[in-house]
Parts: C-alpha cells; structure tokens; sequence
C-alpha cells in the first residue's frame, strides 16, 4: 500500500537562498511520523510547502497518490491535510469558539456542533472560557486551541509544527499524550520538532533535516539509539 | 409603452465588450500558438525578416487612407486621390520603407543579435503602423477611411501592420540573444567623438521631434498629432535596434567613465535647442514649462523616490514659491509693494517653501506610508483653500496675482528675443537658458545627494524603516530633511514659474497638477536623475502634439499610472543602483508569500 | 438655538453619508491594507448610474412614481459600484498584491483618476454639473424650536436611517456569519486563514462587492438628496469618508459610523462657527486628521497596528 503523504526530492527556494534541498520522506496511514533537526534546517518549510502556502522549485508532494505541489493552499484542508502552524497563529483577536468555527470553515456537514464539544471535552479549560478571545490564552493553552482548531476539520494527516515550543515540562507532555491520543483515535501525524527526545519517542518513524536535506531516517526508537542523533540533537557525545 | 433608450445603448455596450473580449481573446491564443509553433525553429529567422521586410516595403508604397479626411488630406500623400507619385516617400511611410529595407539587409549580418533587433524594429514600425491606421478611422470616422464602398482600398496601413507583426515573430524563433557587451576600454579621444557625435544626433533628434509636424512658428496643426507619435515611435524603434546591438550600452558605460564630459557636453548640446528649428518661441516658452516642473519634479523624487514617502500635495511648494516671489517682484497686485531682485527673490521663494515643507513633513515623525500620503493630500488640499481664498492677501483667491515683471538683469528682459552672432533668437530664450541652469543645479543637488550620507540613509528608510533606525539612522530629522529640501526645490522652481507666466493662480497648483508631478517621477523612474526631466517631457510635449485628444489627457494619464505599475513600475530609467523596490524581487523561483494565490492550479508554478 | 439645531441636522444627514462611503474604506483597508483611493469615485460613478438608470432606463410614465423609480436606481447604482469594485480589485490591485505598499497606492490614485474622467467625457453633460430630477421624495418636516423651526429633508431622514441601520447589519454580518469570519481571519492573519481552508482571493472580492454595494446604496440616496450632481463629488466626499474611517479606526465597522457623523457635524458647525466660514470648513476636517493621525495614528476605535508573527 503507498504510504497516505509521501515527498519526493523536494527543493524550495526563498529567492536565490535554498531552505529545502532534496528532502524525501514518506508518512504511513495511522503512523507518527516526525521530522526533527536544528533551527533553520528546514522543517518549517517543508510543512508551508505541503500545505501550499510555498510553491517547491522541484519534487513532488502525494497525499493519497494525488499529487497537490500544485494546488492553492486553501483547497489543501479540503483534501484531508490540517496544517497547525509554527507559533500557533491563532486569530488572537477572535474568541475560542471563532477559531474553532473556522478550523471547520470547509465543512459543510452538521457535525461541526458535536465536533466542538469534542474538543471542549478533550480540553476542558476551552470549553469554560469558549466566548474569551484567543489572544488572552496562556501558550499551553493557546497550543491546545490550535490543534482542537486543526482537529476541527477532521483531517486525515495533521501536521503540527513545534507544538511544544515555549511550553513548560508539563504542558509539553500534556500535548504529547494529546498527539498519541489523536493517533490511537485514527488520525495520522506529521510531526516538526526541536524537542527531539519527546517526538521520536511518540514517532512510528523519525526524519533527521539538517540544512535542507534529509540525512538520517529510520523508526523512532532506532533513531533515539543512534549515536549521530544523540550527539547532534540530544545533547550527548 | 416606449422603452428607454438606455437598454438599447447597454445592449449595444455589451455587445462591444464582448467583440473585444473576443477579439483578446483571438489574439492572446494566436500569440501563443505562434510563439510556441516557432519556438525551436531558429531557420525560419532569415525567411520571416525578408518576408516581413518586404511587406513593410509594400506597404509603404501602397496608399493608406481613401479619401481626404475633413482636416484635409493625410499628410505624406497618403490618401489615394493623391496617389500619382508612389515613389514619392516621405514621412512615416518613408520610415515603413526604411524598416523594411533595414529588416531585409540586417537579417544577413552575422554576428549581430538578429531576433532581438528585428523585435525592436517590429515594435516601433508596429507603432507606426498602429498611429497611421487609428488616426484616420478616428478622424475619418470609420473604416471608410481605409476601405472606401466602391471597392478602393487603401491597404498600406493593414499591410504594414501585418509586416511588423512578422518582424516581431522572428523574434519568437528560438531564444533571445544575450545583449552584446562591446569594449568599454576605448581611447580617450574615440570615447569623446562617440559622446559628441551621439549627443548631436540626441539634439537633432529632439529638435526635429518637437518640430514634427508643426506650423512655421512650432504650434501644432491638424496632423501634428500623427506625425508626431510617428516619427516618436520609429526612434524609439532605432534607439531599440542600437540598444540591441550593445551600442546603447556600450555609450552608457562610456558616459559613466568619462562623466564631466558627458555632463557637459549634455548641457552644452540643451543650451544649444535654441539653435536648432526648435528654436521658436513656442517652444522656448513649452521647455520653459518643462524646465520649471523637472525641477519640482527631481525635488519630488527625493521624497518619494529616494525616501520612499509618498507626497500627494507636492504642487503646493511649487506654489508656495510662486506666490513668494510674485510678492515680492513689484507687481501691482501684490501683498507687499517691494520689488525684490530675483536672485533675492528666488532664496526668498525656496526657504519659505522649504519651511513649509518641514512642517509638511512633520507629521512623518508619527505617520507612516499610506497615511502619510493622506496627511500630504490634506496640506495640498489646505494649501488650495487657502490660497483660494485670498489668505491674507497674499494670493489674489480667484482674481490671481497678475502682471509680475519679467526677470530683468543688466538691462535684459527675459522675454524679449535678441541677436547672438547674426543669429535671431526667439524670446523666451533667456528663460530657457535660466531655466537649463536651474534644472541642471537641482540635479546637481540630487546626484549629490543621493550618494551622500543622507542620501544612503535615505534609501535604508526606503527599503525598512525599522531597521534603518535600528542601524543608529535619525529617521526623523532624515524624513524631514527630504520634505525640507525637496520643497526648496520645488519653492526654488516656483519663483522662476511666477515671473515667466506673469500672472501666479492657486488653480495651476491643484490635485491634477500633483498628480502629473508624481506621474512624471514615476514614468521616468523613480529615484533616478534623468527620469523625472524625461518623464516631465513626455507629459507636457504629448498633450501639445495632441490637441485633438486633450479632453483625454487626464484620462490617458490615469490608465498610464495603472498600466505602468503593473508592467513597469522602474519606470523608463530605471535605477540600476538600487534593489528595485517597485519591481519586487520577482527573480527565479520565487515561493509566493502572503496572499498571492494563483487562480487555477495549471497557473500555480511561476 | 435654531441654527444650531438645523446645522447639527445638517450635519448628521452628510455625516450618514460619509459614513456609508466610509464603510467601504475601512472594510478594505482591513483586509488588505491598501487606501482604496478610487473608491471616493466608485460613489461618484454610481450616483451617475442612479441617475442614467431614472433618465435613460425607466419608461418616463414611471419615473414620477418613486415606489418603482428608486428600487430601480438602487439596483442600477449597486450594479454598477459592485461591477467596478470588482473590474478594480481583479485587474488593478490583484496584481499588485506583493508589490511594494507605493504600487497599489499609485494604481488607486491613476483608478480614481480614470474613472472621474471617464464620467466628465462621457457622460453627456458632465463636464458641468448635472441637475438632478427631483420628481419624487421631496418632503421637507419642518419642527418649530426655539428662536425659529428646523427643517429637515425625507431623504435626509431616509439616509440616516439606512446608514445606521447597514452598518448594524454590516457589523452582524462580519461577526456571525462564515463568510464574516473568513473576511476577519483574513485581515488578522491571512497565511493562518488559508490554512483553514479561506479562498483569500474569494474574500477579498467579496469585501470590494460589500463596500461597492454600501458606496452604490449611498450613491442614490445623495442622488434623491441633492439638486445637482459633478464629478469632483467622489473626490471630497471620498476623502471626508476616508477621514472619517481613519478618525474612527481603521477597520473598524462602529469606528468608520461614529468617524462619519462626527465629521458630517463639524463640518457644518465649522461652516457656520468657525472662522472663514463655509469657505474653510474643509480645511478644519484635515486639521482634524492630521491631528488624529499624529496623536492617535490607530483612530479613536481601531486596534494599534497589527503584529504577526
């Protein structure tokens, strides 16, 4: 069976800078799969490309082998593909209930109501403060709101872009038990992380980026094990 | 029940809007098909310049027009009653002859970049084309014009138009050449007769361009419309042709190595229009004009080309220094009954103008961009008002200041027309000459200032306040010198304005005329010397040769903003210096950023 | 007492109208950042289509009937504002979208100057001032007050009343309904909006449809309102109204209503109180926002400057 997302030789250029430089990989139906590396490696960059918002200079992007390197980015949730971006970008001046409303704006079904108590059930501090503005939320809280938001569109993948950043210890494992919860429900997971040790402990399958290229790939655990990957990104050596 | 007229004129309007659509249509999938039919097919360069070549031969024996048109018959005997001397060429089919013959002979010298030059003899002989095929159905009122009911045809023009067509297809087969680079290492003297020679065909040119199609005293008459857009474009077609070739590059990076030459003998070449059959005093007093808003219009573009701030009001420093000096020239109807000498007069003139743009510019310190444009308005808007309204007397409201003296100096009145070496000159030539001074001074002022220290910081508030200011830049007190010494500029300009058209009005200082300022910048190109003299030029020589189209100056000028911000917002002469801010960074493979969405997915890879 | 009241009536009905006009302003600057210069002339060109619809497009035995008179030019007005916002947005700003803020600034500046010329040379008789049939909806109420009466116009009860209650409608509009929310998570973050699936270019085109409608719906009822119409009426009213919006907030919908009838009032108070008199009320409104502009850059409503992240 071909793997639900798979990217193929992707290359994307600001200008004449290239921030992404022949990066494969490849996400299985119901895995965690997670791309992790230092600042500025391009991991961000890969997510905007697949979510349309960059056009890549070549390669190709499959979500369930339709290509969509192509497609504008706003018919790119239509397609099964949530995008949660880096540093939340939650419409801070809009309330919760508004955000969550648009996460489910290409939805044309009727269980966009019975969605939101979902997700007010998942995160109760949502649900008590649901008329308050977005912008008014802890960081924990406000990385809560963008992946219920995400969630909202019931997508196949969701991608989710540093979710632990600026988090305390706590909260971090409270989004990762999250995550692990969201792919025990079905949902598949694209994961960008700095905080290498907790995502590919949660990942059925690791991507290392290092300036634009990935470098080392293989399942989780295996990568947490590897010497390479504890030197340059554990801290250890 | 009767109905209405509209319906049928809407209906009728519909239907012409779809005809065009149409017809854009037909032409854009044409284009396509075409340039793509002979994209990999460089062997059809030889065979489509000779056949596109001798069409325009054809075409430029042939008659255009069918019968004289109610202005009288079309000049260059066009028209085919007249048509007993087809040998007889002049004019714009001698150009059509010309082109013709030039596509035929250039098509077999090697070594020359063929489809890019036949590209720019195709777009200029396709302007001739198109000038000498519309004006005739304008003015001859359809297509009788061309095609007369007893089957007389006059098929110049649509064969000429097809021969430029052809001309610019050759481009389409295969890839440009690159653009030749010649030997800039030249000695000395050659560098020198290359400039002289070059600058005398500049003054030539002009002279005869201004003159195309004039009366004897340089006024327009009935054809000078035509006859002047023809012989504009086919230049534009040579000058394309030479730029082609390298030569145009080539004199540009001479003129760089060997500047003061270059400058001077430019100046030398403008004092010497007067010489020339341009030398009427019509035209004395249109490059008067001309003089008085290039100068406004280099001060204006040290605020928005060099600082980036949008100034809507800009005229009003014009008449701020217009209004200085008219009181304090002696003119009767002054506030104040003194009378200044002009070199007083006109310090006078640019420091209060100047004042008035520092406070103008004040607001800059709290207010950015858009709203910067806005605030600009309102002070022109208020300076009309004001003026309007006789504000202190100082102004006349709507009965003017009149009668302000000409400049006078040792005796001269600069309006009067006097002899040099048994050579009359028209009247007006002592303003013309001052005016070359003072135009040729504010460049000097720019060209200072624009390699300066303020200059440098000038551009950094251009390209990201921000970081200008993080970069230890006082973005203030530079913003404020901008509106400072561009409105001393433009206060200076206003002085000379005053005494050369003797009566000073607040109506020649309105929103339209801030607009043709800014218009000027930004068709010349912004930021850049000459931009702001040529594009002052083009604004005022086009409405002169095209009295019949006045009513649409405005209009033409509004689409020509829209049109050139979308396809060449650098302008003619673009800055080279710097990262074009209004051409974007569009280079290579871009990602699109924000909102740029393409509207289907095939347009989505750019 | 009575000319003050009748000048603050005075006042309150132009205010209604910039206020309208004004909505156009702020809903486009809030989306897209850009001064839509030309829209000042959208409401120009429309007042001329109300008037072509009445003069050329309705059987004359109607036209003295305004039960089908003004239903008629109100489409014609909104038709012809919404076609030209949408003709402006696609083929003049659209382009120009990543293009530095200058480009699109000047491209409304050359818009507005198109359209405006567009109308003196071809609109017969528009070089001057067009007189405008008055055949209906001239009803004066006159109240007696104090020191004398009042006199108010129907139509300028009717603009007041249609401006207040558009703008109310606007404003439930933007905050309840979908296409209210992609329009607003556009303005905040137009990256993240996308995201979630908003078409920008479909929001975009809408918010120009909704101010061409509003500027359409003005240009009529200044239409009935008014004896003559020229085509310098884009240009002041239009700066009135974008004074207005930037005075209330830029973006904001309460803002640019507030902004327009307060403006509306001080020019008619300036005009009677003030030194110069009518001849400098003009000058008083940009001494009003330059000030605004210089303290309170963001407008008595308006949220300070946006920053993304």
């Amino acid at each position: 069976m071909s793997p639900l997302l798979e990217v193929t030789n992707l290359s994307v250029a600001y200008g004449a800078i290239e921030a992404v430089r022949d990066v494969s990989f490849s996400v299985a139906e119901g895995q965690i799969v997670s791309l992790i590396g230092s600042n500025g490696a391009g991991k961000t960059t890969t997510l905007r490309t697949i979510s349309g918002l960059l056009r890549p200079k070549s390669g190709t992007v499959r979500f369930e082998d339709q290509p969509i390197e192509k497609l504008p980015a706003h018919t790119i949730l239509g397609r099964g593909i949530a995008h949660c971006p880096e540093g939340r970008r939650l419409f801070g001046r809009m309330t919760v209930e508004e955000n969550l409303h648009l996460g489910a704006y290409v939805r044309k079904d009727n269980g966009v109501a019975a969605d939101m108590s979902r997700v007010y059930d998942l995160f109760p501090v949502l649900g008590q403060r649901r008329h308050q503005k977005a912008g008014l939320f802890s960081g924990g809280e406000q990385q809560m709101l963008a992946i219920g938001r995400a969630m909202m569109s019931k997508p196949r993948l969701l991608m989710l872009d540093e979710p632990s950043m600026g988090l305390s210890p706590i909260m971090t494992q409270r989004i990762f038990d999250t995550i692990r919860e969201l792919q025990s429900q079905g949902t598949t997971i694209l994961l960008v992380e700095q905080n290498a040790l907790a995502a590919l402990a949660l990942s059925d399958r690791g991507y290392v980026v290092d300036l634009g290229r990935t470098t080392l790939e293989g399942p989780g655990r295996d990568l947490l094990a590897d010497q390479r990957v504890r030197a340059a990104y554990l801290g250890e050596g | 029940m009767n109905i209405p007229p509209g319906w049928s004129w809407l209906g009728q309007f519909l239907l012409y809007v779809a005809a065009g659509l149409l017809v854009i249509w037909l032409l854009v999938t044409g284009y396509r098909a075409l340039a793509r039919f002979l994209g990999g097919r460089p062997g059809l360069v030889r065979p489509l310049a000779i056949a596109g070549g001798v069409l325009a031969v054809v075409g430029a024996l042939l008659p255009w027009v069918t019968f004289p048109l109610n202005d009288g018959p079309y000049p260059d005997l066009a028209t085919l009653q007249f048509f007993d001397a087809p040998f007889a060429v002049t004019g714009f089919r001698l150009f059509t002859l010309i082109t013709g013959v030039a596509a035929i002979a250039l098509s077999f010298v090697p070594r020359i970049p063929v489809r890019r030059v036949l590209r720019a003899l195709g777009l200029g002989l396709a302007g001739v084309a198109l000038v000498n095929t519309i004006f005739p159905l304008i003015d001859g009122g359809g297509f009788g014009a061309i095609t007369a009911a007893d089957g007389a045809f006059a098929f110049g023009g649509i064969v000429t138009l097809v021969a430029s067509l052809v001309l610019f297809f050759v481009s389409k087969a295969g890839d440009l050449e690159p653009l030749p680079r010649w030997n800039t290492k030249v000695p000395r003297l050659v560098a020198y007769a290359a400039l002289l020679v070059s600058f005398l065909v500049l003054l030539f040119a002009v002279a005869r361009l201004l003159n195309s199609g004039s009366d004897s005293g340089g006024g327009s008459t009935t054809y000078s419309g035509p006859i002047f857009l023809s012989l504009l474009v086919f230049f534009a077609g040579l000058f394309g042709a030479l730029h082609a070739i390298g030569f145009a590059g080539w004199l540009s990076a001479v003129s760089d190595d060997h500047k003061l030459f270059s400058v001077l003998v430019l100046l030398l070449a403008a004092l010497a229009l007067p010489f020339t059959e341009a030398g009427t005093d019509y035209w004395m007093t249109i490059a008067a004009n001309i003089g008085v808003y290039a100068a406004t219009a280099i001060g204006l573009n040290i605020v928005v080309g060099l600082a980036g701030l949008l100034d809507l009001g800009y005229v009003a420093f014009l008449g701020i220094g217009a209004f200085v000096a008219a009181n304090l020239s002696g003119a009767a109807a002054a506030e104040f009954h003194i009378h200044l000498p002009f070199v007083v007069a006109a310090l006078v003139s640019a420091t209060v103008a100047g004042v008035f743009g520092a406070i103008v510019g004040s607001p800059t310190l709290r207010v950015r961009g858009d709203y910067l444009a806005i605030v600009t308005l309102a002070f022109g808007e208020i300076f009309k008002k004001a003026a309007q309204n006789n504000i202190g007397g100082l102004t006349g409201g709507a009965n003017a200041i009149p009668g302000v003296p000409p400049i006078s100096w040792f005796g001269a009145s600069f309006d009067e027309s006097f002899t040099i070496g048994g050579v009359q000159l028209p009247s007006g030539v002592l303003y013309y000459v001052l005016i070359i001074v003072l135009v040729s001074v504010v460049m000097l002022v720019f060209a200072n200032l624009k390699n300066s220290r303020i200059g440098r910081a000038w551009i950094a508030i251009r390209e990201d306040e921000d970081a200008a200011r993080a970069m230890g830049i006082k973005t203030g007190q530079a913003k404020i010198l901008a509106f400072l010494i561009g409105a001393t500029l433009a206060g200076l300009a206003g002085s000379v304005f005053a005494h050369k058209t003797s009566t000073v009005a607040y109506d020649s200082f309105q929103f339209p005329e801030s607009v043709t300022l800014l218009a000027a910048v930004i068709l010349g190109g912004m930021g850049t010397i000459p931009g702001a003299v040529i594009g002052a030029s083009l604004l005022l020589i086009l409405p002169e040769k095209l009295r019949d189209f006045s009513d649409y100056r405005l209009l033409l000028f509004g689409l020509a903003l829209v049109l050139i911000m979308r396809f060449r917002p650098q302008g003619i002469v673009p800055d080279r210096h710097r990262r074009a801010e209004l051409a974007g960074e569009a280079e290579g493979g871009v990602p699109i950023e924000e909102l740029n969405v393409p509207d289907s997915p095939q347009g989505a890879t750019r | 007492m009575a000319t003050l009241l009748q000048q603050l009536t005075s006042g309150l009905v132009l205010g209604a109208l910039i206020a309208l006009i004004a909505l156009g302003y702020t809903m486009v600057y809030g989306i897209i950042q850009l001064i839509n210069f030309a829209h000042g002339e959208v409401f120009m060109v429309s007042v001329f289509g109300a008037l072509a619809t009445y003069k050329w497009f309705i059987p004359q035995s109607w036209q003295g009937t305004w039960q089908i008179a003004l239903p008629c030019m109100l489409v014609g007005a909104v038709l012809v504002a919404v076609v030209l916002a949408v003709l402006m947005e696609r083929f003049a700003y659209r382009p120009l979208r990543n293009a530095p803020r200058l480009a699109p600034l000047i491209t409304a500046l050359g818009v507005s100057v198109m359209l405006k010329e567009f109308v003196r040379n071809f609109f017969p008789g528009a070089t001057a001032a067009v007189s405008v049939p008055r055949a209906f909806v001239d009803k004066a109420i006159t109240f007696a007050v104090p020191g004398g009466t009042v006199v108010i116009q129907s139509t300028g009860i009717l603009l007041v009343v249609v401006s207040i209650i558009g703008a109310v409608l606007l404003q439930t509009y933007i905050t309840r309904s979908r296409m209210g929310r992609a329009m607003r998570a556009t303005a905040q973050d137009p990256d993240t909006a996308r995201l979630m699936g908003v078409d920008p270019n479909r929001t975009i085109v809408l918010t120009f449809v909704i101010g061409g409608a509003l500027a359409g719906l003005a240009a009529v009822l200044y239409g009935i309102h008014i004896n003559t119409v020229d085509t310098e009426a884009g240009f002041l009213n239009g700066i009135f109204a974008f004074t207005a919006a930037v005075l209330g907030g830029v973006g904001s919908i309460k803002g640019a209503v507030i902004g327009g009838f307060t403006i509306g009032v001080i020019k008619t108070m300036a005009g009677q109180y003030f030194p110069g008199g009518t001849e400098y009320d003009l000058v008083w409104i940009f001494v009003l926002l330059i000030v605004v502009l210089v303290f309170r850059p963001q407008g008595l409503f308006g949220e300070p400057e946006r920053v993304r992240a």
